[in-house]
């Protein structure tokens, strides 16, 4: 599928012939979905400072989408010595998983799953093959119900040019021991990639998928597009993990929407290390009675680069929970975002929701701005939030350097320190030695 | 050192108005008031935007947008909300030319 | 525990400051805005020339600037603004003997609880009613030590170079449309200068009145606090009840100079039909402190946010603020520091109690600016909801540009705790004085800071306001 797609050839520019190009082999239903998104990608006007969400992000200056192309990449073979060398790295720290995807440049070249669970009815594979054999199963949820074009400028784009993705299915009652795990990879300068994620976790069903997408360093602006729809039917537990390692010249952008319903347990991880502008929209619907988020978040930032992170946490029904942690360290003249909104609604009575971002500024043109909001309709409700931003706790410097540390061994601790409180939350085998490791290379350039 | 480089014409710069330009990558405003010509960094120290589109008041420059005022002598915060000056710049006139110290 | 579900709105009937008193105005602007009424407004101030044209100059800028689209729900306002007298002279001159006012309006303030007596524990008092101040005094003694507290149409005569050296320049014309609004059509409001080193151990106060109806109150207060000196002004406001909008619009100047301490305090009650949207900043020195301390209970859409601009080393402000809304009224209120000096401190406490169909919105800023080290700032916001109609917002914006400093932001929102009303109820009290005390409690850190008549009057509001909340 993947190399049929490619032999179409796809043109130059982000434009509709690009759509038309992309549709041709794909249902019917999938060229209307793609056109209809790329009418609204042409009828919405590019965010501006002057919106609320992108007040911190001046899209001006940070993105020049008119001198992007879309990417060309051939297929690489599905073999690892075809693989970089990063990428065959980053696998290799990965402990044991159910399944594997591993997509470049675009394309799904690889994708395993245990033969055990291909017999209880689990589906990991590239959306394209998923669209040919379960249709009515993708076309349902992808991009309808969770991350619609009507989402935004971005949502839109990408649901007119995504070039592939993954999907996963877990039946009722499936329970997987070990994660999924993601590997995505970009070598291309100067394009546009679009990608996206459809995951549908069925009743009392408990899956954990790590996604990690890297890069060297590009020469020119490149932009990495993320669609990510989560669905978790009642009583399923979800853990998503997304780890992102590009190279400095990305800008990444990431919408993610996750749908709770009742008694469902749904927690997502962003980790924020590379790229040179990065931006997430997270988007947790605790739609079900009972129904829990808990939403964490990292982020380290060197040099000159951008995080920005708007999250929301929608309580509709009674008797839901979210919680969210970002924490991040920034040196250098980097800079960190981060609007978070808890909405609760009149019908979610008895709704726990908290909010925490805590930033530590590590140099003088570092920069933290940080907008946590409430907007509580219902009286029962217990409901709060904290933001801090700060320098290195120099007391707990100075206690380790009294113990013989070194001031700069004294600091690294105390960054990890602060930062591990995150990953101690969702302590996915890999993830935090990993996570960990990118971080001390950071610390080491301080 | 000082480099000075041209900046417009002294008729591009009529008595009483302002007028930005571009001298070198540095936007500049011209000021001129009663014939005496001023140049400041074209950006207010409060959000960035072009103190050329505001208007003098005497000795003044007032942004726009958000009434911060400056001297145009010196580039002095004199009113909020900008709590920093803006960057003056030293002005020659030469055959009916501005020139900048852009150093 | 059981739940009233139907809250009677007994706001309407307990406000007690609806009265209308029969006065003649002496002169009423036609209705709207226009350049005619600016101009007229002049005229009948005896302004010079500059004001004149800084006025006409602010009708250009209100006019270009649109309407806010974030806060509260403005819009309705245009139709409303199209109605109300901007303007609306009650007298022809300002008396500074309590005994000169007439007859129907100084019965106004002594049905508003302002009557002589009071004036003694102040050092000066100034009354507004419509447009005008139509009474302004200051105790000798203070007047000897070079205190001035007057209108300010009269600071702009008796002291026009003080007056122009700082007018607008705390807030420019500029700033935003209400701003602009104000500095075309202001009237009224006090002049103020604290000499340096000069410490008034009493408040100076000022009450705003609204008697007519539609009527636009557009005071202007500019404050100069010089070094080392101190002060405390209060101002309080109320209005009858109409059927129709009355707006108001007041914009605060305050400067803190070097060392020297002040203190603004604004309760304000305006009746449920009012738009309250003020713009209130300080200018803060080296080493000088401002308080803000901010109470709004009345109106209908309030849209205030007391702000701090530190900019001198070792500069403090503190705002303390909190808000009740009942049926019909959104208070978007909160507070602003802006920190552009090293070791400059600030704290915000805001409390929001919301009942029935009221909404409270706490939104604010802080931020710390890149050179403001040591800077520390800590904001805590907390809110009650009373019933599950009532809804409350927080927004606070954390911008920080410094690494060396410390600053945190917490805010929590809950119901009135059932355990606390169950220990309290079952000790035999009543559940509506049970919720009355357990409302006091939350407020208390903000009553306490307020003089008694007001702490007093904040208390007998929420016991009326409790009542008939439970069943």
């Amino acid at each position: 599928m993947t190399d049929s797609l490619f032999s179409k050839g796809v043109t130059e520019a982000l434009n509709f012939s690009a759509v038309e190009h992309l549709c041709i082999g794909e249902p019917d239903w999938l060229r209307e979905r793609r056109e209809h998104a790329w009418a609204l990608y042409e009828q919405t006007p590019m965010p501006t400072t002057k919106l609320e969400e992108w007040r911190y992000t001046d899209l001006r200056k940070k993105l020049q989408l008119d001198t992007l192309s879309l990417s060309q990449a051939t297929v690489v073979p599905d073999n690892p010595t075809a693989w970089p060398k990063p990428l065959r790295k980053a696998m290799k720290e990965d402990r044991q998983a159910s399944g594997h995807i591993v997509v470049i440049d675009g394309h799904v070249v690889h994708s395993d799953l245990e033969a055990e669970l291909i017999a209880k009815g689990v589906i990991l594979s590239s959306l394209h093959d998923a669209i040919e054999q379960h249709p009515n199963l993708v076309g349902n949820c992808l991009a309808t119900e969770a991350v619609p074009p009507e989402e935004g400028k971005f949502a839109a784009l990408n649901a007119a040019l995504w070039s592939d993705g993954v999907f996963l299915y877990v039946p009722a009652e499936v329970q997987l021991n070990t994660p999924i795990r993601v590997t995505r990879w970009l070598s291309e300068a100067g394009v546009a990639q679009f990608g996206r994620v459809l995951i549908l976790a069925e009743n009392a069903s408990r899956i954990s998928y790590v996604d990690e997408i890297l890069s060297d360093d590009f020469s020119e602006q490149t932009f990495a597009s993320n669609a990510v729809e989560i669905i978790a039917k009642e009583r399923a537990q979800v853990q998503y993990v997304s780890v992102q390692r590009l190279g400095r010249g990305a800008f990444y952008q990431s919408v993610q929407r996750t749908l709770a319903h009742g008694d469902a347990t749904l927690d997502t991880l962003n980790v924020a290390l590379g790229a040179s502008v990065s931006r997430v929209d997270l988007n947790a619907r605790l739609l079900g009675e009972g129904a829990n988020s808990d939403m964490l978040g990292l982020y380290f930032g060197d040099e000159d680069q951008h995080f920005d992170f708007n999250t929301s946490q929608d309580h509709v029904s009674p008797h839901t929970a979210s919680d969210l942690l970002y924490k991040g360290a920034l040196d250098a003249s980097s800079r960190a975002v981060f609007r978070g909104i808890i909405r609760v609604k009149p019908t979610a009575q008895r709704t726990n929701a908290y909010q925490t971002n805590r930033n530590l500024l590590l140099s003088g043109n570092a920069r933290a701005d940080s907008l946590p909001n409430l907007e509580i309709e219902a009286d029962d409700v217990k409901c709060s939030h904290g933001a801090t931003v700060g320098e290195l706790d120099p007391d707990a410097k100075f206690y380790l350097m009294s113990r013989g540390l070194s001031r700069i061994q004294a600091e690294r601790l105390v960054v990890l320190g602060f930062l591990g409180e995150v990953l101690s939350k969702l302590p996915l085998g890999g993830v935090v030695e990993k996570v960990t490791r990118v971080i001390e290379e950071k610390l080491s350039q301080h | 050192m000082s480099s000075w480089v041209r900046a417009a014409a002294v008729a591009d710069c009529d008595v009483g108005t302002l007028k930005g330009v571009m001298v070198e990558g540095t936007p500049v405003v011209l000021a001129n008031i009663e014939g005496d010509i001023f140049a400041l960094q074209d950006e207010c120290s409060h959000e960035e935007y072009p103190l050329s589109d505001g208007e003098l008041d005497g000795e003044d420059l007032v942004c726009i947008y958000h009434g911060a005022r400056f001297e145009c002598a010196t580039g002095r915060n004199k009113s909020l909300p900008a709590i920093r000056p803006v960057k003056s710049f030293a002005v020659q006139i030469q055959d009916d030319e501005i020139y900048i110290d852009l150093s | 525990m059981p739940r009233n579900e139907t809250v009677q709105d007994l706001q309407l009937d307990e406000y007690k400051y609806d009265f209308v008193t029969d006065a003649e105005p002496v002169y009423r602007a036609r209705k709207g805005l226009s350049e005619e009424v600016v101009r007229e407004i002049s005229a009948y101030k005896e302004e010079p020339e500059w004001m004149l044209n800084s006025r006409l100059k602010a009708l250009q800028v209100y006019e270009s600037k649109p309407m806010p689209t974030w806060g509260g729900n403005l819009s309705e306002l245009d139709a409303v603004l199209d109605e109300i007298y901007f303007y609306v002279r009650p007298q022809d001159r300002m008396e500074h003997s309590w005994e000169d006012v007439p007859e129907e309006i100084k019965d106004t303030f002594e049905k508003l609880g302002i009557p002589e007596a009071e004036r003694k524990v102040l050092a000066g008092v100034g009354a507004q009613y419509e447009s005008e101040m139509v009474y302004h005094s200051l105790r000798e003694e203070w007047e000897k030590q070079g205190v001035i507290f007057d209108s300010i149409e009269d600071g702009l005569k008796n002291h026009p170079d003080l007056f122009r050296e700082y007018f607008g320049t705390v807030i420019p014309t500029q700033d935003n449309k209400f701003a602009a609004m104000n500095a075309a059509v202001w009237s009224g409001g006090s002049f103020v200068y604290i000499p340096p080193g000069v410490h008034l151990d009493t408040p100076l106060q000022a009450y705003f009145r609204v008697n007519q109806e539609r009527m636009g109150q557009f005071e202007r207060t500019l404050i100069i606090c010089d070094e080392g000196a101190s002060a405390h002004y209060i101002e309080g406001c109320t209005a009858p009840v109409y059927s129709t909008e009355s707006f108001h619009s007041g914009v605060i100047e305050i400067v803190v100079k070097k060392n020297a301490r002040f203190r603004y305090t604004t309760i304000q009650n305006w009746s449920n039909n009012m738009y309250n949207l003020v713009t209130q900043r300080a200018l803060v020195h080296e080493g000088a402190n401002m308080e803000w301390l901010d109470g709004n209970l009345g109106s209908k859409l309030t849209m205030k946010y007391p702000s701090c601009y530190l900019v001198g080393e070792g500069a403090h402000g503190e705002i303390l603020s909190v808000a009740y809304s009942g049926d019909g009224q959104h208070q978007d209120t909160g507070g602003k520091v802006i920190h552009a000096a090293p070791h400059t401190t600030s704290s915000i406490i805001s409390k929001s109690i919301s009942k029935g169909h009221g909404r409270s919105t706490y939104r604010g800023l802080c931020k710390v600016h890149e050179g403001a080290h040591h800077a520390r700032s800590n904001v805590e916001c907390d809110a009650l909801l009373i019933n599950n109609t009532s809804r409350t917002d927080t927004y606070p914006y954390i911008e920080i540009e410094e690494n060396d400093a410390n600053v945190g932001h917490e805010a929590s929102v809950s119901k009135i705790g059932e355990e606390q009303l169950f220990y309290l109820t079952s000790r035999g009290i009543s559940e509506e004085e049970a919720m009355a005390m357990i409302v006091r409690g939350f407020i208390e850190p903000i009553a306490k800071e307020l003089p008694l008549e007001y702490a007093v009057e904040l208390n007998r509001l929420i016991e009326l306001e409790m009542e008939g909340s439970v069943g």
